[in-house]
């Protein structure tokens, strides 16, 4: 467990690293989005202002696409641009560019659409209680057992709502196109996670127009947390198409408010929770969850999302009878996405509030009754799959141990006897399964290069992006520690989809976990094949040799078998746990929750850059407390937000004094690390204010206002 | 209009709009260490010093700025080392967009509070966002460097 210094660390902080908006090329134009400010409807009219020259405005619109309007995501149903209905607020119309940006905004600005309206969904419950809003494919996880509860079994029922969260990268997206006619090729700079998914996009927009497209990623990605996955293909073919038309080539960088209010968001969700618990024992012994997404209006990647979501459903719990329905619900609002967690955070949100309200029927402290409830070894997920570690107990009692959680618990009682104010603790504990979901990295089928030059330099080509999460210092760590070769003659290079091979998207907590693994071996299996102790050695006698080329493509694992249809068999091979703790002060005069500290404790497996894991989990953890607490993007009356001046974030004034342990950090593989530091922390802000106040919230965000009406109703 | 500003003690003339902001004429005339993150004074990212006070570019006209020294990450050369090193040392850094305006803030905070502590330094760097590293990294850095516990 190393800290090996993060190779971009210096020129990140001296500003000489490049993001997106640094690049210029010569003769460029500026690109901008024209979208709809109607949530569903018919274009009547565009009526442009007057006073400008429309000759030197570049415009494109489905009309202009040489190859196909529909995004190929895993499901094919959102057009690039509105072909006849309006389905949401901030969907893109047309594409415009001009040699200059301010007087482009202004152009924008002034353009007036006149619409058909329709009825729009637009409301986070209007869409999520209403069956008739439905759409896509169901999924059900069946471990149901065919037998009636017993009638003595405690019932519970609840329904818990979670809010979008916005994914707040500090760098806008931003792209630039590059049509080079004489080649005809289509040359893409991005800020993205996923430069193979973007060339997709390219060449679905494009068709047969251009030979060739190439993505090549800025160097540096400002912040993503999956909200640069999706949307950037939509945005890199409307850009292309701009420079295609012009022949020129076109930058469009999102202003704050258009990246807000246009772009994809964590998923709202509806999660409906029934539990028959067995009041001697303890156990809960039935459990039926109805969990639904908002996806907004097409279903793009949200499938996928869903049968994650739907897969982490259960919690951290072995209950013997189960079935789960996962549904995906359509409103007139953009399509919402990935960000870090994927589906569990919300999953959590509901099973991990459950839990606490079971106990406190039951009359038992949240952490005995999760002690007997958690899985233990040999138990089964609702898919089958075995548990083969009790990792996630071991968190537990650490996390337990760590907080002084049950002195706590019996001084804060006796406290809040006396005081309006209320302290409270609570607690939460998660998981997350690590790659893609089911036999998914069997058909990604992940290729990693590595090319050794004659100086014994190793050049790493993989198409996973460093977005800030360390991944090219991490990934270049695992090959030249696996062969002791020296750190300053391993480098990963910039993804291009010209150079690099298809190791698959930056998402899902796959690249240290699966691509780090991949070119860990990679490295051993060269050590083998030239047979030599110390590869510059080698290199220097054996100079001939050199550059050499070499590739590998992942192995799946043969016991990884699962059924997507009926969702039986292994989901993941490897899973991280967690646990945490958070104390909480209520001001009852403000209604405000002060996040007084926070414990967590994590297994993610070995840990491969100490200080990198530990950046990862202070981040993942602030985002995940702060999507419990104090960020919402829609509320009914107020609308959805425009900007950081509404949708606010956490600052160092809100930063709770944090504790964070890893364990079981002896284990041979890293595991999944980017998202499971969001998946767990939330829910424990929630169930500490219960122990502070007894009273139950099923919404995030905690905000002074819903504590409010909640006490109001409590009266 | 003609504008003459001195930025990282250089005199540079530029001809801009009257109501463009210090953000754009400084990334304009290359200075792109300065980023733009919201544009509306909210996030921190475009943040440099004037007369060595931190100030939001993007909430600065550019004509304000004439007659006054204006200094980016650019201007502090070596003597961002130890800032740069501070932070790094904790492997803060992550996606590194907030990163040079967080250096600038630092210097001028160490400048700037005679008696610091952990509170003070929280307050002083509450305007510059991160989505990334959860700040924690990033004050245990800064808290060694400004010399407090
Ligand atoms: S760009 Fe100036 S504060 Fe965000
Ligand atoms: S490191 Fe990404 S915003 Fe601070």
């Amino acid at each position: 467990m190393k800290s090996v210094r993060k190779f971009d660390a210096r020129p990140k902080l001296d500003g000489s690293w490049k993001f997106i908006d640094d690049y210029t090329y010569d003769g460029i134009l500026h690109g901008q989005l024209l979208y709809s400010t109607c949530h569903h409807g018919y274009i009547k009219k565009i009526n442009f202002p007057e006073n400008y020259d429309l000759s030197e405005f570049t415009m494109v619109s489905p009309k202009d696409i040489p190859g196909e309007n529909i995004v190929p995501e895993p499901v094919c149903d959102q057009p690039f641009m509105v072909d006849k209905e309006v389905m949401h607020y901030g969907q893109v119309i047309m594409g415009i560019a001009h040699p200059n940006r301010k007087l482009l905004l202004k152009f924008i600005k002034e353009t007036k659409i006149e619409y058909e309206e329709l009825p729009a969904i637009i409301d986070i419950k209007d869409c999520l209680d209403n069956e008739d809003n439905h759409f896509g494919k169901e999924i059900k996880i069946d471990h149901s057992i065919k037998k009636e509860p017993k009638v003595d079994w405690k019932y519970n029922h609840n329904i818990y709502y979670t809010p979008h969260q916005e994914q707040a990268y500090l760098e806008p997206q931003g792209v630039i196109s590059v049509y080079n006619p004489r080649a005809n090729t289509m040359f893409v700079r991005i800020t993205a996670q996923c430069p193979f998914f973007v060339k997709h996009g390219v060449e679905a927009i494009m068709g047969k127009a251009v030979d060739e497209v190439i993505i090549e990623t800025s160097e540096g990605i400002g912040g993503a947390f999956g909200g640069k996955e999706d949307f950037p293909s939509l945005f890199a073919g409307v850009s292309s198409l701009l420079s295609y038309k012009s022949g020129k080539p076109v930058k469009i960088i999102l202003e704050r408010s258009d990246d807000i209010q246009i772009t994809t968001k964590r998923h709202p969700a509806r999660v409906e929770l029934e539990t028959w618990t067995d009041p001697l024992t303890k156990k809960i012994k039935r459990c039926r969850i109805d969990y639904r997404l908002d996806a907004g209006a097409y279903q793009t990647l949200s499938p996928v999302v869903l049968a994650r979501g739907a897969l982490h459903s259960i919690g951290g719990y072995s209950i013997p009878d189960t079935l789960i329905r996962g549904r995906l619900f359509r409103s007139n609002t953009p399509s919402n996405g990935a960000f870090r967690g994927f589906g569990a955070p919300q999953a959590f949100a509901a099973m991990e509030a459950h839990i606490d309200r079971i106990s406190a029927d039951l009359k038992i402290d949240p952490y005995e009754f999760r002690k007997i409830n958690l899985f233990r070894v040999g138990d089964e997920f609702p898919t089958t799959q075995k548990v083969v570690e009790e990792n996630l107990s071991d968190c537990l009692e650490r996390v337990i141990h760590n907080s002084d959680y049950h002195k706590k618990v019996i001084e804060f009682a006796e406290w809040n006897r006396t005081h309006k104010d209320k302290k409270g603790i609570g607690i939460s504990v998660g998981y997350h399964g690590g790659g893609y979901t089911g036999n998914g990295e069997k058909v990604l089928n992940s290729e990693v290069k590595v090319i050794i030059d004659k100086d014994a330099q190793v050049k790493i080509f993989v198409a996973n992006t460093d977005m800030g999460q360390g991944a090219h210092t991490t990934l270049a760590q695992m090959f030249f520690e696996a062969i002791s070769h020296p750190r300053e003659k391993c480098w990963v290079q910039l993804p291009n989809t010209s150079k690099t091979p298809n190791s698959g998207p930056t998402v899902a907590s796959r690249t240290i976990y699966i691509i780090g693994n991949l070119l860990r071996k990679l490295a051993l299996q060269i050590k083998e094949e030239l047979g030599f102790e110390n590869l510059e050695e080698y290199v220097k006698t054996h100079l001939q040799e050199f550059p050499r080329e070499f590739h590998k493509n992942l192995t799946p694992d043969p016991s990884v078998i699962f059924d997507g249809d009926t969702n039986v068999g292994i989901a993941y091979k490897d899973y991280s746990w967690a646990a945490c703790v958070n104390e909480i002060y209520f001001n009852a005069n403000t209604y405000k929750i002060e996040l007084k500290k926070s414990w967590n404790v994590m297994d993610v497996g070995k840990v491969v850059n100490e200080k990198i894991a530990m950046g990862q989990a202070e981040g993942g953890i602030l985002q995940g407390l702060a999507y419990g607490l104090t960020e919402f993007f829609y509320k009914p009356g107020f609308g959805r937000a425009h900007g950081f001046t509404d949708y606010t974030l956490p600052t160092t004034l809100d930063l709770p004094e944090m504790d964070i342990e890893f364990i079981h950090t002896d284990s041979k593989i890293p595991k999944g690390l980017g998202e499971v530091p969001m998946d767990f922390p939330a829910p424990s802000i929630r169930n500490a204010f219960h122990n502070a106040t007894g009273i139950f919230i099923n919404e995030y965000p905690l905000i002074p206002e819903s504590l409010l009406k909640a006490m109001e109703k409590d009266k | 209009m003609i504008l003459k500003l001195n930025i990282n003690n250089k005199f540079y003339n530029t001809n801009i709009e009257s109501d463009e902001s210090l953000l754009v004429v400084l990334r304009h005339l290359g200075f792109k260490s300065v980023k733009k993150g919201c544009d509306t004074g909210t996030c921190g990212v475009c943040s440099v010093l004037i007369d060595g006070k931190p100030r939001l570019s993007c909430q600065f006209l550019a004509a304000r700025a004439q007659g006054h020294k204006i200094t980016t990450v650019e201007g502090l050369g070596k003597k961002a080392d130890a800032i740069i090193d501070a932070i790094v040392n904790e492997g803060a850094d992550q996606c590194g967009y907030c990163g040079p305006s967080l250096v600038l803030t630092t210097y001028a905070m160490k400048k700037e509070l005679k008696d610091p502590t952990v509170n003070k330094i929280k307050h002083y760097l509450a305007g510059n966002l991160c989505r990334c590293s959860g700040y924690e990294g990033q004050l245990r850095g800064i808290k060694k460097y400004m010399g407090v516990k």
